[in-house]
C-alpha cells in the first residue's frame, strides 16, 4: 500500500504558499463578520501534511484552500510520507493535520498517541475506506465474464503470461518493502497460485507496478496483480477488483496473513483500510469551526476516482485539482463547511 | 499590497500558462502511448534475445551447486590476475556473502553486472574508436554522453517500462545506458593519447589502418581502456538499486526493502555485499589490465 513506502527524502520540507485572507472591512461590519474574524484569530497558523500520492495531495490542497479562504487560517503545506509525517505529529505535534492518513501500517503507536491525547481521529477521509486486492483490466473482465474471483483468474495462467517464465502466468506483486509485499506473498501461497502455474512478479516500486498496468492497458494485454483504491491509475484505466471469495478474518489476518513468517496462510480477504483525517491536540483545541470542517470532510471512492482521473488526464497539480473540485462539485464540499465559510470559499474561486 | 504590485511582473517568470503546458505534456504523452501501442511488441521481440541470454546466465549462476560456482569464479579470478591474493580475496568475499544469506541475490546481481559490462564494452569500444578518429563526432557525442550520465534514470525508466515491461531487459538497458559513457570516453581518450611517434613508426613499417589500430593503438591505450572497463563495472554496480525499482532481482531488492522499513542492518549488509563484489571486480579487472600490458610489452619488447 502506498502509505507504507517511506523514502528518506520524505522529510523534506516544502516552503509552501501561505495565503492570507484579508480581515473583513471594518466599515459596515455585520454581526456575522465578528465571529468570522474571531475564527481567523483562533485558527491561526495551520500546517497541513501534503503526502506524496495523488489523492492525499488533492485533499491537502482542498484543505489548504478551504481552511485559508473559508476559515481564515494561515495554512502551510508540508511535504512528507505517511510514517515520517505521523511520527512527527506524534512526537513533535507538527504538522497539525494529516488529511489522508492510511493508518493500518502504524496502528499501534497511533492508538497509543490517541489514547494519550496527543492526536485525534477527526473523521474518515474516505468514507468506505481503502480497498486492496487483486485486480484485472475491465476489458479482460468483459471478454471473460467467467472470471469473477481470484480463484477464477488463477485457473487461467495462459491468459496472464509471465514475461520471464515461459508457460507460466504472472501475478504482479506489491513493491519491495511495503507491508502489502507480505500480504500478497501470503495470498499467493494461500490460493496455491504456484501450483496453478503462476509466478509472483516483484514489481520493485510503485512506479514499476503502475508501469505494468499502464503497459497492459495501452496494449490491451491481460494483467493480474495487486492494487489498491482509490488511486489515480484506477481512475485512468478501468480495472475490476476480483472477489476474494472469502470474507476478511481479522484474527487470522493479524496472526498469519499479515506476517512474513506465516507458514501456512489461509485464504483471507484484505481488510478495508481505514483512512482517517488526523489532527493534533493543539489544533483540535484551537481550530474551532475549522476542526469541525475536518471532522465532517469525507468522500467516496466514486468521487475520488473521478477527481484523480481528471487530474491524471489533465496532468494537473494538486492545487489545480483542488480548484477544479471546488468549482465542479459544490454539492459535495458544501456539506462539510458552515454556510459562511462556503460563501467565502465560493467567492474566492 | 503596494509593494507586491510594483514587483509582481518580475517575481513571476513569464512561463507558458498552465493550460498550454498541460496540453503540451498531454500531447507528448499521447504520442508516446501511440508509439508503445504500435511498436511495443516489435521492440520487445527485438530485445528478447537479451532477455533469454541474461535469464540463462542467471539460471546458470543461481541453480548450479554453489561450490561449483565458487570454484568457477575463483578460476576466472586466477585466469585474469594470476595472483593468489586476489583469488583468496574473491573466495573470502563470496564465502562471507554466502554465510550471511545473500548468495542467490548476489549471483543475480553478478549475472546482471557481467552481462551489462560485456554489452557496454561491446557497444562502447567501437563508438570510442570512431570518436577518436573524428573530431566532429567527438563534439557531437560529448553532450549526448553528458546527458546519459546525468539524466535521472527514472525519467527514462518508466517510458521503458511501458515499452518493454518490468524485469531484466529494461533494467539491463538502464544500466547499460548509464555505464556505457565512461567506456566510450576512456576509449576515445586512450586512443587519442597514443603518441604521434608511435603512429608514424607504424605507418613507416607499412601497416594498414586496421593493423595500426590492433597492434599499436589499442595495446598502448590498454591502461586507459581497462580504466574504462573498470569504471563501467563500478557504474553498473551502482545502478543495481535503481534497476531493482523496476523489478530486477538481486541485491537491490533487499536494499529497497530496508529503505522502506528502516531496517538498517539489512540495508548495510546488502550494501556491503555490493561493495564486496565491486572490490572483487575492481581488483580482478585491474590485475587483468596490468597483466595484459606486461604481456604485450614482453611480446613487443
Amino acid at each position: 500500500m502506498r502509505p507504507h513506502l517511506t523514502l528518506a527524502a520524505a522529510a523534506l520540507l516544502l516552503a509552501a504558499c501561505s495565503p492570507k485572507t484579508e480581515a473583513p472591512a471594518a466599515a459596515g461590519a455585520t454581526s456575522a463578520s465578528a465571529p468570522a474574524s474571531a475564527t481567523a484569530a483562533a485558527c491561526g497558523k495551520v500546517t497541513v501534511a501534503n503526502m506524496n500520492w495523488l489523492s492525499a495531495e488533492l485533499l491537502a490542497h482542498i484543505d489548504a484552500i478551504v481552511l485559508a479562504k473559508g476559515y481564515g487560517c494561515e495554512v502551510e503545506l508540508v511535504v512528507g510520507d505517511t510514517v515520517p509525517t505521523l511520527t512527527a505529529m506524534m512526537e513533535k505535534g507538527q504538522p497539525d493535520v494529516a488529511p489522508e492518513a492510511w493508518v493500518n501500517a502504524v496502528r499501534e503507536p497511533l492508538d497509543a498517541a490517541v489514547k494519550a491525547g496527543k492526536l485525534h481521529y477527526a473523521g474518515k477521509a474516505i468514507s468506505e475506506g481503502g480497498l486492496e486486492g487483486f485486480w484485472i483490466p475491465k476489458f479482460v473482465a468483459d471478454k471473460h465474464p467467467e472470471i469473477k474471483t481470484i480463484d477464477d483468474a488463477l485457473k487461467r495462467p495462459d491468459l496472464f503470461p509471465a514475461a520471464d517464465a515461459k508457460g507460466k502466468g504472472a501475478v504482479h506483486g506489491c513493491p519491495a518493502g511495503w507491508t502489502c509485499q507480505t500480504t500478497v506473498a501470503n495470498a499467493f501461497k494461500a490460493w496455491g497460485a504456484a501450483a496453478k502455474g503462476f509466478v509472483l512478479v516483484d514489481t520493485g516500486s510503485a512506479a514499476g507496478l503502475d508501469g505494468t498496468i499502464a503497459k497492459a492497458n495501452e496494449r490491451q494485454q491481460a494483467w493480474l496483480g495487486y492494487y489498491w483504491a482509490p488511486t489515480a491509475i484506477l481512475g485512468q484505466y478501468a480495472m475490476v477488483k476480483l472477489d476474494a471469495g472469502v470474507p476478511h478474518d481479522p484474527v487470522n489476518w493479524v496472526a498469519c496473513n499479515g506476517r512474513a513468517d506465516c507458514a501456512t496462510p489461509a485464504k483471507n480477504d484484505w481488510p478495508r483500510a481505514d483512512v482517517f483525517t488526523l489532527v493534533t491536540e493543539r489544533f483540535k483545541a484551537a481550530g474551532g469551526p475549522a476542526y469541525d470542517y475536518l471532522a465532517k470532510r469525507g468522500w467516496s471512492h466514486a468521487t475520488v476516482n473521478a477527481q484523480l482521473a481528471w487530474m491524471a488526464g489533465q496532468q494537473a497539480s494538486g492545487e489545480a485539482g483542488a480548484k477544479h473540485f471546488l468549482k465542479t462539485q459544490p454539492e459535495v464540499w458544501k456539506a462539510w463547511v458552515t454556510p459562511e465559510a462556503a460563501a467565502k470559499v465560493q467567492a474566492s474561486l | 499590497m503596494a509593494a507586491d504590485d510594483t514587483l509582481i511582473g518580475w517575481q513571476h517568470f513569464p512561463a507558458l500558462d498552465e493550460a498550454t503546458l498541460a496540453a503540451l505534456r498531454r500531447a507528448i504523452d499521447n504520442g508516446f502511448r501511440q508509439f508503445t501501442r504500435s511498436h511495443g511488441e516489435a521492440l520487445e521481440a527485438f530485445f528478447d534475445p537479451l532477455r533469454v541470454a541474461l535469464g540463462a546466465f542467471e539460471t546458470l549462476l543461481t541453480q548450479s551447486p554453489w561450490p561449483l560456482v565458487l570454484l568457477a569464479l575463483a578460476a576466472v579470478a586466477w585466469w585474469a590476475s594470476r595472483s593468489a591474493v586476489v583469488v583468496a580475496g574473491t573466495l573470502l568475499t563470496l564465502l562471507v556473502i554466502g554465510v550471511f544469506g545473500m548468495w542467490i541475490d548476489t549471483m543475480q546481481t553478478l549475472a546482471m553486472v557481467a552481462v551489462s559490462t560485456l554489452l557496454a564494452v561491446a557497444i562502447g569500444l567501437p563508438i570510442g574508436i570512431a570518436m577518436s578518429r573524428s573530431n566532429r563526432l567527438q563534439r557531437g557525442l560529448n553532450p549526448l554522453l553528458d546527458m546519459l550520465q546525468t539524466l535521472p534514470s527514472f525519467v527514462y525508466l518508466i517510458p521503458v517500462v511501458m515499452l518493454l515491461g518490468i524485469g531484466r531487459v529494461p533494467g539491463l538497458l538502464a544500466v547499460v545506458v548509464y555505464a556505457v559513457a565512461p567506456m566510450i570516453r576512456l576509449t576515445n581518450l586512450g586512443l587519442r593519447e597514443v603518441s604521434a611517434e608511435s603512429m608514424e613508426a607504424a605507418d613507416a613499417f607499412g601497416s594498414s589502418a586496421w593493423q595500426r589500430l590492433w597492434w599499436v593503438q589499442l595495446p598502448l591505450a590498454l591502461p586507459t581502456l581497462m580504466a574504462g572497463v573498470n569504471q563501467t563495472i563500478m557504474m553498473s554496480l551502482s545502478m543495481v538499486v535503481v534497476a531493482s525499482m523496476i523489478g530486477v532481482q538481486g541485491l537491490g531488492q533487499p536494499v529497497l526493502k530496508a529503505i522502506a522499513n528502516q531496517y538498517f542492518a539489512m540495508g548495510l549488509l546488502n550494501g556491503l555485499a555490493i561493495v564486496g563484489i565491486a572490490l572483487v571486480f575492481d581488483r580482478v579487472s585491474q590485475a587483468l589490465g596490468r597483466r595484459l600490458q606486461r604481456h604485450r610489452q614482453a611480446a613487443n619488447g
